[in-house]
């Protein structure tokens, strides 16, 4: 079905989200206390750390993962599981 | 679809993104993510009223997928509907996924999921059983183990185990229904991602329950979200297996269960719980895994 033709078209109140994916763009890092610190000498690539994150703050490209700290909210999983010691803690504000 | 081997297998493409409103090292929406990491874009998810309901928050989503949010009875009745109405338009490759909460499966809509599973309807039911009513401060469910602290079950001078009961077993009702029925965790990600591909080719209703580990309410340490999962399985808490047609099948078997003492120091929800209530929970658990072990490969239900 097309938008147009959406019964409730046109009828004030009822909130249509447009664009898919659009919280990406929320700024989650100021929920945060400590930050993950990616060292790519260390990585084996496993993908542990981008399996885990519950925030898909952690994106796979061919060099390796890549940390969204707009989306990270410092749990620390990744540092937590990942075998190499690749993923370090570093407080925030330092 | 193709069975996964291992996590370097897993497809990259998320179709989940940050930027919700979950707390930091959420269980529960880091199952989705890999949820739908093996059901793929073309999926209609639908919500009963939980922690997950408060993801796409007006204006924003982070998900990039249909949703339905409807109330906390009857997300079995929905999906069940949407699928009828799915196939009329000719729209048969679309997933129809439930993604509810232990109080919307095994306590309110239990009614529902039951009619839905007896009817056969091609949906995936899963279930993220956080062991309690996590999203309302985390008050006691049917799905609440015993010895475990909630805020309706506290622990004091009269009652010093906190939940007395003991949880439902959820799979062997759903397993008597004769249907697809899995238990599975975040630890074990492959273990869950090729159960979702084999209810997928299967057709017909299948119904599978996730540990929804809750750093919040069962007040760890939200790095420990993993290993705790990790050792539910390892502890026989959570023993992964499935039931298909009364079929049981142990996919994770060990030699040897770690003691349940590894599983209850590191979290409050367990905190000053005696040592009896310890013993009891040990022996609860051994029954349970002696049972299963007794039944691998035969019928269970």
């Amino acid at each position: 079905m097309r938008e147009e033709e959406l019964p409730y078209k046109g009828i004030e109140g009822i909130p249509i989200i447009k664009e898919p994916g659009s919280a990406s763009k929320v700024n989650r890092g100021s929920w945060r206390l400590v930050r993950p610190v990616y060292d790519r000498e260390k990585c084996t690539k496993c993908k542990i750390c981008f399996t885990y994150c519950p925030d898909a703050a952690i994106n796979w490209t061919p060099e390796g993962p890549e940390i969204n700290l707009k989306s990270c909210k410092g749990c620390m999983i990744c540092v937590e599981e990942c075998p190499t010691d690749a993923m370090t803690e570093e407080k925030e504000g330092t | 679809m193709q069975e996964f081997k291992n996590l370097k297998d897993l497809p990259e493409q998320d179709y989940f993104t940050g930027g919700s409103s979950a707390c930091a090292g959420c269980g529960p929406s880091m199952e989705l993510k890999l949820a739908l990491k093996a059901l793929g874009p073309d999926t209609l998810v639908v919500n009963a009223s939980g922690c997950m309901t408060l993801l796409p928050l007006y204006p924003n989503t982070p998900l990039k997928v249909s949703w339905i949010h409807n109330a906390i009875e009857n997300a079995a009745s929905t999906a069940a509907g949407a699928r009828h109405g799915l196939d009329m338009l000719g729209e048969k490759d679309m997933n129809v996924v439930v993604f509810a909460g232990d109080g919307a499966t095994y306590d309110i809509g239990f009614a529902s999921l039951s009619a839905a599973a007896t009817k056969n309807e091609r949906i995936i039911y899963i279930c993220y059983n956080n062991q309690s009513y996590g999203n309302t401060g985390f008050q006691w469910s049917t799905a609440t183990p015993y010895g475990c602290e909630t805020k309706t079950t506290p622990r004091g001078k009269d009652n010093p185990i906190g939940t007395t009961d003991v949880h439902k077993d959820m799979m062997k009702i759903m397993g008597a229904h004769r249907v697809y029925a899995a238990t599975a965790s975040l630890a074990y990600p492959v273990d869950f991602l090729n159960k979702l591909v084999r209810a997928k080719e299967r057709g017909g209703f299948s119904y599978i329950e996730i540990l929804g580990t809750c750093n919040t309410g069962w007040n760890f340490d939200p790095r420990l979200t993993v290993k705790v999962s990790r050792l539910a399985v390892q502890c026989g808490m959570w023993p992964l297996y499935e039931i298909d047609k009364g079929l049981l099948t142990l996919n994770k078997d060990f030699q040897e269960l770690k003691p349940i003492d590894e599983f209850v120091k590191i979290q409050g929800r367990y905190r000053a719980l005696p040592q009896e209530g310890v013993e009891k929970l040990q022996a609860l658990i051994n029954e349970h895994w002696a049972q299963l072990k007794e039944y691998n490969g035969q019928r269970y239900v």
